[in-house]
């Protein structure tokens, strides 16, 4: 087994080093405005290098979701869920529902980000139901 | 045919022909890594179905003038080790392989063209999932959402099972029926690894490794070799009666969105296999009511119902009623992945597909032969990266 691990590349540093403020930002396209994820080097639109780091609204909605039966991290024991989030501003991410579980389907619920304490890699972005008074756990 | 029909097909279409299969014994070896053994490498493994491959196509060595290998061994070393020394060359995967080996053949590149194809991710204890997932350095996406606890294809294709199911595609149970479907077939190939009978009931006890999917709907993971003589058409004609032609072939890559998964949770790769079945489909000059086997890269059992959509074989949100009306084992009308593919035969990576199709044409395949196949199509969207081929038969 073992931990898990972040890749970060130069690319991604800028994200993560906000992350441990608790604020998710994103690259911003300076040229069509799309927001992109993972962060690259250039829009994948319209193939502009020029972009803005942006603090994303942190609303969502839940395309799909999963429980871990089987343990493959030490920081992860199952189970567990994964959740993948589209954002508001465009792209998706993949995380964690904390907090709240909503009865039934998961999918098409609207979920807002909250930041959580993870032992390898600081403050992580995860999602909570919107409304949901879950506090943010600061471990 | 006119020679302006033939034309229009575009140079790729019967330009090559399949003259020889081969493969390890997938069950001895099976058993002894099961016993600890290490029967040999991925190397090795491809060097006797190399042999196996050439004894079946009747050439030998030095008939070869092309190589193709498979992406889990080095090709220096193989192409040392069979003592080939090429005038074309490549490394892809199996799918990628064939298609290669088509343009080198209509390009005059080289003439006969052996693929080899070699894994002891068995043996070699090779992951999935967790910090040494394999494939993880050429698919960001196996990697990148670690930090949340998300790893291993399994649970990527657990998050488009959900979605899919959402959209009015498969229940648990309904998705089921695919693993129960080949394990039947299995059970008629003596290769095959799983040859136990599987019920919907005794799938559903099965627990989950990732919800929704369960062990069942995994592929297997063992050790082997596959390998392919691929050579001119014309040359085929020479050799004997036992060719069987690459009637069609395309191919359609979808990487926007690949990383962060979004592209596969929304579109399910239907585009890319659409894309790639017209081409492959316009090139043969067949469409998918002349298909008589379907084989279909399934190293989950998700693969299957995607395919029959994507291609055209079923109407979209139609696949339940497919799956219980018509069905895929070998008693419905296109049976799917006779030999139990992934799921059941052997985890060749797309390669067992390939010798099943050239087999089912042959009239090869023993009991669980389909009667009077002609022509057989082999689907695979990796990641995304779909490839589709037309298999008929030769003159
Ligand atoms: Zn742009």
């Amino acid at each position: 087994m073992g931990q898990s691990r972040a890749i970060r590349t130069i690319y991604d540093d800028p994200m993560w080093e906000t992350l441990a403020s608790g604020v998710l930002r994103l690259q911003q396209c300076c040229n069509c405005r799309s927001f992109r994820y993972p962060p690259g080097p250039t829009c994948h639109r319209c193939a502009s290098p020029e972009h803005k780091w942006k603090p994303v609204s942190g609303r969502g909605q839940i395309l799909s979701w999963v429980v871990f039966h089987r343990t493959y991290f030490d920081d992860y024991p199952a189970p567990y869920n994964v959740v993948a989030v589209k954002l508001e501003e465009g792209p998706m991410i993949v995380t964690n529902l904390t907090g709240k579980k909503p009865m039934g389907s998961w999918i098409g619920r609207s979920v807002e980000l909250c930041f959580e304490r993870h032992s390898n890699h600081g403050l992580v972005p995860r999602v909570k139901l919107a409304g949901d008074d879950h506090r943010n756990v600061e471990d | 045919m006119s020679v302006e029909g033939a034309l229009s097909r575009g140079i790729l279409h019967r330009a090559a022909a399949i003259i020889g299969v081969g493969h390890t014994n997938w069950v001895g070896d099976a058993e002894r890594t099961k016993r600890g053994e290490k029967p040999h490498t991925g190397i090795g493994y491809a060097a006797l179905a190399f042999l196996d491959a050439l004894a079946d196509a009747g050439l030998s060595q030095n008939d070869i003038d092309g190589l193709i290998v498979g992406p889990t061994v080095p090709y220096e070393r193989m192409g040392e080790i069979l003592g080939i020394n090429p005038s074309w060359s490549g490394q892809a995967d199996s799918g990628g392989a064939i298609l290669q080996a088509c343009m080198a053949i209509a390009t005059g590149m080289a003439e006969t063209i052996a693929l080899v194809y070699g894994n002891d991710q068995r043996s070699a204890k090779v992951e999935y999932g967790g910090q040494n997932a394999a494939s993880a350095t050429n698919y960001l996406a196996y990697a990148y959402h670690a930090p949340w606890g998300m790893t291993s294809q399994g649970a990527i294709y657990a998050l488009m099972a959900r979605r899919y199911e959402a959209l009015g595609g498969l229940t648990e149970a309904g998705l089921a029926q695919v693993s129960v479907a080949l394990r039947a077939s299995a059970m008629l190939n003596p290769n095959a690894l799983l040859r136990n009978p599987l019920t919907v009931e005794e799938y559903m006890a099965q627990p989950y490794v990732c919800e929704p999917l369960r062990r069942p709907d995994y592929c297997l993971i063992n050790d082997g070799g596959v390998a392919l003589i691929i050579t001119s058409a014309e040359r085929a004609r020479r050799v004997g009666n036992k060719a069987v032609h690459v009637h069609g072939i395309g191919r359609s890559d979808l990487n926007t969105d690949a990383s962060s998964l979004q592209g596969r949770l929304t579109d399910f790769y239907y585009e890319g296999q659409r894309k790639a079945a017209a081409a492959s489909f316009d090139m043969a000059g067949v469409g998918p009511s002349d298909i008589d086997v379907i084989q279909i890269y399934d190293s989950f059992s998700l693969h299957v119902p995607l395919a029959l959509e994507g291609y055209g074989y079923c109407r979209r949100g139609d696949i339940a009623r497919y799956l219980t009306e018509q069905g895929i084992g070998l008693s419905s009308s296109r049976p799917v992945n006779t030999s139990g593919g992934h799921l059941a035969e052997s985890y060749m990576q797309g390669w067992n597909h390939q010798v099943e199709a050239i087999r089912q044409i042959r009239g090869a395949c023993g009991a669980r032969q389909v009667e009077g196949c002609r022509f057989v199509h082999y689907s695979a969207d990796v990641a995304g990266k779909c490839v589709s081929i037309v298999y008929g038969p030769g003159d």
